[in-house]
């Protein structure tokens, strides 16, 4: 039981910082990016392709990180710039169809250049004890690693000028423009930042599993799911949320079956949007 | 996307008035049958070969498909992130109802329209209840249809799993036979066709017009928007569930894949977005023009996603209103300027 307790924590990091880019791009825009999985997926390949070209694990992963840190600017300069000139409900909908279709783009043009590419990176050598269990080594790391990360993006947010100045958009756009705050410049900050998170995802997940080409759309699912239990626009919610789920997910994984476990962890989410719209830490209302 | 300007645009024009008033039933069959008359010609140019006639006939269960959605994303703004998990609801209740049950084929076929009609209610019902916005809307369903795919995998025993269902029921049936599944789902084309348009005038239509331009007026002026929401909806799964099943006779083999998400549901939104989201033909052209892309670039493989990709892109964002009615718009446009 206190293994797959732990396994569901490892699990639910990964989910927390799934959410976390999703989360913020969301709350800060309303723009919903469905193409984040896809950020993510060509974040691997950069890294799988830097390897090959000879660099070492760490530099191939610095170059996938300002690759996914790049796609996600570049979208703030493409596709999401008619995005902005729309507000409310409208501004959503056309994010998500465009950026679905930067999604297709992206995974067609993969699967069709390098169909059976995918990234795993191999950590340590033996498990790790923790708690009297023994984990794989890859799983500790990508934990510390997500929740370094996590707490770093907590602290940028609560303490730094340019995190409160970035949280004062999310709580009131409005009111953040009238004080001297440009949300657009914000925005553009953000989905750079997202887009690093989601090249990290990508890093941390090989650890455990292979990111392959297939991976992108499940990984944006699951940071949309995730992302709208913890409540939009919340990054420690998004955090909870993801350890919940996780831990959901294993446990029914191990009681009652793998098939069951998706399911029951789909519900669990169903259940949590209708019973608290704003999700379990939202910001707005 | 909702933002539909209202089509007379032209109202300091005392003909055009006339001209909307006097919009009887007539004017509505009219361009129906013609557009369902064209179709009918279709098998003469293709019915000599089995697969393009699989092909014209996945492309009007699509049209069917789209004009479902249609119903219940144009009409009245619920986005339902489900269409291919409501169509395979229908399909595998269809066979499940008439192999495992033993029912007749026709019964099966009604029961699982009624089976998709009820889901499509039940989830409606929900989002209204808790008064969910667009996105949300969309992300219950889009759960919805992930719960529906891991089901369809887990009870294997039931649906066949992986390998799919192979239907044994109505095998010697006119709905395997080449052409005439064809004219089944035209029929059935035709029917929706009528039914959407006969929703649009009567004064249900108007409770949606009035719903997705404004709910909080149209709440105001007296439209119970929650009853019309779950009315679209009901009807709207239903028809997808009639779709997917009589396909699922014809086709006589069901997958996973039959009804994916990736299958189903990207491809109507592209449909839509190409003919136009709530207008009554947009389904119609979309799916004409799909299918015929489609199967032009089939030697690309998985580079025609990368194509619809792009094709997503540059039709939200130049034609966000759909090919339709932009091109309707600008010919009336010009026909306006020499007077």
């Amino acid at each position: 039981m206190i293994a797959n307790v732990l396994d569901g924590v490892v699990l639910g990091l990964q989910f927390g910082l799934l959410a976390a880019g999703l989360t913020l791009v969301y709350g800060l825009g309303g723009v919903l990016l469905l193409s984040y999985g896809q950020i993510s997926v060509v974040s691997a390949i950069v890294v799988l392709f830097s390897m090959d070209a000879g660099l070492p694990t760490l530099g191939a992963v610095v170059v996938g990180l300002l690759a996914g840190a790049l796609l996600g600017l570049a979208h703030d300069l493409t596709v999401l710039r008619p995005v902005y000139r729309l507000h409310g409900e409208s501004r959503v909908l056309l994010s998500l169809l465009l950026s679905l279709g930067v999604a297709f783009v992206i995974d067609g043009w993969l699967n069709w250049r390098y169909p059976l590419q995918g990234l795993r990176l191999r950590i340590g050598s033996g498990p790790i004890e923790i708690l009297g269990v023994r984990m794989p080594a890859g799983s500790v790391v990508a934990s510390v690693i997500t929740i370094v990360t996590l707490t770093a993006l907590l602290v940028f947010l609560r303490t730094t000028t340019l995190g409160r100045a970035v949280r004062s958009v999310i709580q009131d756009e409005e009111g953040a423009r009238m004080v001297g705050i440009d949300p657009n410049r914000m925005l553009r900050l953000i989905l750079l930042l997202s887009g690093f998170l989601a090249a990290l995802v990508a890093v941390t997940r090989s650890m455990v599993l292979p990111v392959d080409v297939q991976s992108g759309f499940s990984i944006t699912v699951f940071a949309l799911i995730v992302t709208v239990v913890g409540g939009l626009g919340s990054v420690s919610g998004a955090l909870l949320a993801g350890i919940i789920l996780g831990i959901i997910n294993n446990v029914a994984a191990a009681q009652i079956g793998t098939f069951m476990s998706l399911v029951i962890l789909l519900l669990a989410a169903a259940v949590t949007i209708l019973l608290r719209p704003a999700g379990l830490l939202g910001v707005k209302e | 996307m909702s933002t539909q300007v209202s089509d007379g645009t032209g109202t300091s024009h005392i003909g055009g008035i006339e001209a909307r008033v006097s919009r009887s039933l007539g004017a509505l069959m009219v361009p129906i049958v013609a557009v369902v008359a064209i179709g009918c010609l279709a098998p003469i140019w293709l019915g000599g070969s089995r697969v393009l006639m699989g092909v014209a006939i996945i492309g009007v269960t699509f049209a069917c498909y789209a004009i479902g959605f249609n119903l219940i994303f144009g009409s009245t703004g619920q986005l339902f992130l489900c269409v291919g998990a409501l169509a395979g609801i229908g399909g595998y209740a269809g066979a499940i109802f008439a192999d495992t049950v033993g029912l007749p084929v026709v019964v099966s076929i009604i029961l699982a329209a009624i089976a998709a009609g009820v889901t499509g209610g039940l989830l409606s019902w929900v989002a209204v209840r808790r008064s969910l916005g667009i996105i949300f809307t969309g992300i219950i369903t889009l759960i919805f249809t992930l719960v529906y795919d891991s089901l369809l995998l887990g009870l294997g025993d039931l649906t066949g799993g992986e390998n799919g269902f192979l239907i044994r029921s109505g095998a010697d049936s006119f709905l395997r036979r080449q052409i005439p599944p064809y004219y089944v789902m035209l029929g059935l084309m035709l029917i929706f066709l009528i039914a959407h348009g006969l929703l649009r005038r009567s004064h249900i239509g108007w409770a949606f017009r009035a719903l997705r331009d404004d709910e909080v007026a149209a709440e105001l002026a007296g439209v119970n928007v929650a009853r019309y929401r779950v009315y679209a909806a009901v009807i709207g799964a239903a028809m997808l569930g009639l779709a997917g099943a009589i396909y699922a006779f014809a086709e006589g083999r069901i997958s996973p894949s039959t009804y994916g998400f990736a299958q189903v549901d990207v491809v109507v939104l592209v449909m839509l977005a190409f003919g136009g989201i709530g207008a009554l033909f947009g389904p119609i052209l979309g799916s004409v023009v799909f299918t015929i892309v489609d199967e032009l670039f089939i030697e690309l493989g998985q580079l025609r996603e990368f194509i619809y990709g792009l094709l997503i892109i540059a039709l939200f964002l130049w034609v966000p209103r759909g090919v339709i009615p932009t091109l309707g718009q600008w010919l009336r446009r010009r026909r306006r300027e020499p007077g």
